[in-house]
């Protein structure tokens, strides 16, 4: 019985890795045709995607600039939102803080939708700042609950003991408060960073063709049938999660982040 | 469900003594900003649901309900009725319903048995889990579809291994071509609801076990341990005392996924025949795509988040109901 538990999760992760395995290795084929297992491996693509082929470089442009821009406004919006709820945990704030959350908790098309036609009346359909804020509002209900988790881990003796030695508000904010939530604060970064630069729909709606990012450079690309340059974007997303998400458990508690007890190791 | 619902903000938890002079500003410029960025896109859905599409134009405001009218009966009522959109949003719920159910049942017993590991090997896996979660729909699709494919993938090793040949033999493929997962020669996976159902499971299976972790990280070992004690078997211990436990984070999470798939959108169109593809299709074929239709692709946008908070109002209520019990 002892060996079903790691099997079945060894399974799991089988089957996890396999889809990715398949595009990963698809990367390498010598022609244009996506084969698995490929044929004539060579790593022409890469080059393709990153230096010579200016759809791919144009759109992997994008979507840094996209995943950048929102993850940083994310945060923005997120930190007030989630300071706000912590401090006064006001009936206002929790509903902002629901509203907030509200367009990542519906399907992500019905907000895609509603984006467009936001845009198209504000004008900013088809620039790419539209698609920074989008994918910032879409996805700031992540820093939101990253960073109330780092406010909640806040000790109350930290905050009396610099009350006592007379710090003031600002003070106690700048000195106790916002170090202690940085960690948190960089992770919220990092998760929407990640999702946003792999995020399709909204950013369908809301680009209207105006430009590309990756991921919607290969949605485009699908009807004339998969090419092994797609794929090393897919490798290329892939190492990038895997790098934030290594960093965030490797300077934070990734356990902890995820809801994990802290007691619980 | 939402974030703010997840939050404590009970009298235990640190706060400062007073909050900022600035929170007052702070709190009208956050519910402006919100207000516009997060609720007018909604109210514009809505609003141009009722809007009227003029034909080889665009569309012009109005307040008619001729695209609900057509969404639930078709254009011609009463002289003629039609059910199409009514059988897309049925395979919208179709396809989200059975994908959720089959994700979390398989994420469940993978997250118990992860909440048991130490920490650090907990961290690993999780880094695995976030990664593929974060992995774009297109991404997913392009990888399941050259596994899927006729030609390559699985159809092929299944060929080249002898497997499609024991399957004649055993008379397996009969069954296979009679669930439409084979043709005459081969066993074909494209199209298929099966490959729509797989690929979406495992769209959202990282969500399972994510949604599923923080319930599972804080049950309190010692009640397993002691009906172990008390003799009872693992099956007994996960039925009276695990499920039970969590039995709430269970249901919130079928349910999130639930909403969370019915607006999948490229799986669908890759992997579902065109007769069976969903209202999250007919959306984009309205908004984006061949028809230009907005008041109509509006409408159906509705009418899908109506559908989903229903579905969540409904789960909602028979939570309470069996807390009460």
């Amino acid at each position: 019985m002892r060996i079903v538990g790691p099997l079945y999760m060894a399974f799991c992760a089988l089957l996890l890795a396999l889809p990715i395995a398949v595009v990963c290795g698809a990367a390498l084929n010598g022609g244009r045709s996506m084969f698995f297992p490929p044929r004539e491996p060579t790593l022409a693509r890469f080059g393709e995607f990153f230096v010579s082929e200016p759809v791919w470089t144009q759109a992997l442009g994008n979507s840094v600039i996209v995943a950048v821009g929102a993850a940083s406004l994310a945060v923005m919006l997120a930190w007030p939102l989630a300071y706000l709820l912590w401090s006064t945990g006001s009936k206002l704030s929790r509903t902002l803080a629901a509203l907030g959350s509200m367009p990542f908790a519906v399907p992500p098309i019905v907000f895609g939708v509603g984006l467009g036609f936001f845009w198209s009346f504000f004008g900013g359909l088809g620039a790419l700042w539209a698609g920074v804020v989008s994918h910032a509002v879409l996805l700031m209900a992540l820093p939101m609950v990253t960073i109330t988790i780092g406010l909640q881990s806040i000790d109350r003796a930290h905050l009396d003991a610099a009350a006592t030695m007379g710090a003031t508000e600002s003070v106690t904010f700048r000195t106790v408060i916002l170090p202690q939530t940085i960690p948190y604060t960089i992770s919220g970064f990092f998760f929407v960073l990640v999702l946003s630069f792999n995020e399709f729909i909204v950013m369908f709606f809301v680009s209207a063709s105006g430009y590309a990012t990756v991921t919607l450079q290969i949605f485009n690309s699908l009807r004339n049938g998969y090419t092994p340059t797609m794929a090393v974007a897919a490798i290329t997303f892939i190492a990038v999660s895997v790098l934030v998400f290594s960093a965030v458990a490797r300077w934070g508690d990734l356990p902890r982040l995820m809801g994990a007890d802290q007691s619980n190791t | 469900m939402t974030v703010a619902e997840h939050i404590e903000t009970g009298p235990d938890t640190a706060r400062p003594a007073r909050p900022f002079p600035v929170v007052r500003i702070l709190s009208w410029a956050l519910t402006a900003v919100i207000v516009t960025l997060c609720v007018v896109p909604f109210l514009l859905v809505f609003v141009i649901s009722f809007g009227r599409k003029i034909e080889g134009a665009a569309w012009v405001w109005d307040f008619t309900l001729e695209n609900y009218q057509r969404f639930f009966v078709g254009t011609l009522w009463p002289d003629d009725v039609t059910f199409l959109y009514l059988q897309q949003l049925g395979f919208s719920f179709w396809y989200a319903v059975i994908a959720s159910l089959l994700a979390v049942l398989t994420a469940l017993p993978f997250t118990l048995l992860l909440t048991r590991l130490s920490r650090r090997t907990q961290a690993a896996w999780l880094v695995f889990i976030l990664s593929s979660l974060s992995l774009s729909e297109v991404f997913i699709v392009m990888g399941w579809d050259i596994l899927l494919s006729n030609n390559s993938g699985l159809p092929a090793l299944f060929k080249s291994t002898g497997l499609t040949q024991w399957l004649k033999d055993t008379g397996w493929f009969q069954v296979l071509r009679d669930w439409g997962l084979a043709n005459p020669r081969n066993v074909k996976f494209k199209t298929s609801q099966f490959a729509t159902i797989l690929t979406m499971s495992y769209l959202v299976w990282p969500y399972a076990v994510i949604l599923l972790f923080p319930a599972l990280s804080r049950l309190d070992r010692s009640q397993s341990e002691a009906a172990r004690t008390m003799g009872a078997g693992g099956w007994c211990v996960a039925r009276t005392v695990i499920l039970p436990a969590i039995r709430l984070p269970l249901f919130g999470t079928t349910l999130l996924l639930f909403v969370f798939l019915l607006g999948t959108y490229v799986a669908v169109t890759v992997f579902a025949a065109p007769a069976q593809h969903s209202t999250a299709v007919a959306i984009y074929s309205n908004i984006r795509g061949a028809n230009l239709n907005a008041p109509f692709g509006a409408a159906q946008a509705v009418i899908l988040l109506i559908s989903a908070g229903v579905c969540l109002a409904l789960g909602h209520r028979i939570n309470t109901w069996a807390e009460a019990r």
